[in-house]
């Protein structure tokens, strides 16, 4: 009887052989532009994780005080403006392909949830920035978390806690969901285009 | 002093100190700066509708 490690590895292997997971050609429809959103929403992702790491390894106050961490919180803030352009253009894109079509429902759900748990996680960096405007916004924000009936534990006013979600718990879950969707996507293939039939009133419908 | 006239330079393109323009029309309200991003997310995203991915020639992509 093989052990719980040799059955993991057999039904990874299994899933995602390495010509999946890696692969070095992709079909055709795949050059258009529409398609490369995707892979920039990750690149702007790998610049907010670097320069966030930068930003809590000199502590929230530094970008204050240094004109060097004034230009890292200023990659940061510019890589999270461009993340979330990227993954609309690419939210919207799917959308419209129907990317959910052929047994991909899990990888529609997981990027958006992705969103959804990407949004806090921005709103947290804003009330971390340690000035009047997140204390502005901080103030403001408590009446809607309080009027949620979460104000008791998602405290915006506590800065500590607002600070953790920022830059350990909310990235952690969204690595973990962008790492899960890639996976995905590995598995089931890019969605094809629709079919050009069904969208023409009266053109020939193929099997 | 080239640092200073580059500076200006950028400085005079866009003026961004200052509280952000608003639009309002009834209940609608944003300020310019969200517009001008979501104008942008339209324009790139119908342009990647019809725009090949560079290096698609190159793989071998549909001519």
């Amino acid at each position: 009887m093989s052990s719980w490690t040799a059955k993991l590895r057999e039904a990874g292997v299994r899933a995602l052989p390495p010509e999946k997971l890696l692969p070095d050609s992709q079909p055709a429809y795949m050059t258009s532009a529409i398609y490369l959103f995707g892979a920039l929403t990750i690149g702007a992702l790998v610049t907010i994780i670097a320069s966030g790491s930068i930003l809590a390894l000199k502590g929230p106050t530094w970008w204050h005080v240094q004109s060097i961490g004034h230009f890292f919180n200023s990659i940061h803030l510019w890589s999270v403006e461009l993340f979330f352009f990227f993954m609309v253009v690419h939210l919207w894109g799917k959308f419209w392909m129907a990317a959910w079509r052929g047994g991909r429902a899990r990888v529609w759900m997981t990027g958006a949830v992705t969103f959804l748990v990407a949004v806090p996680c921005a709103f947290t960096g804003y009330i971390s920035q340690q000035n009047f405007d997140s204390q502005w916004i901080a103030t403001q924000g408590k009446d809607g978390m309080n009027s949620l009936g979460v104000g008791a534990f998602f405290n915006v006013l506590n800065f500590g806690q607002m600070y953790s979600y920022h830059i350990l718990l909310l990235p952690i879950a969204v690595v973990a969901l962008v790492s899960l969707h890639i996976l995905l996507v590995r598995n089931h293939g890019i969605v094809p285009p629709l079919p050009f039939s069904d969208s023409v009133p009266g053109a020939e419908s193929k099997p | 002093m080239g640092g200073n006239v580059e500076e200006a330079l950028v400085a005079s393109l866009i003026n961004l100190n200052h509280p952000a323009h608003y639009v309002s029309w009834h209940f609608f309200q944003m300020s310019v700066p969200n517009m001008v991003v979501i104008v942008l997310m339209f324009v790139v995203f119908g342009a990647a509708l019809f725009l090949r991915a560079p290096g698609a020639r190159k793989r071998g992509g549909p001519k």
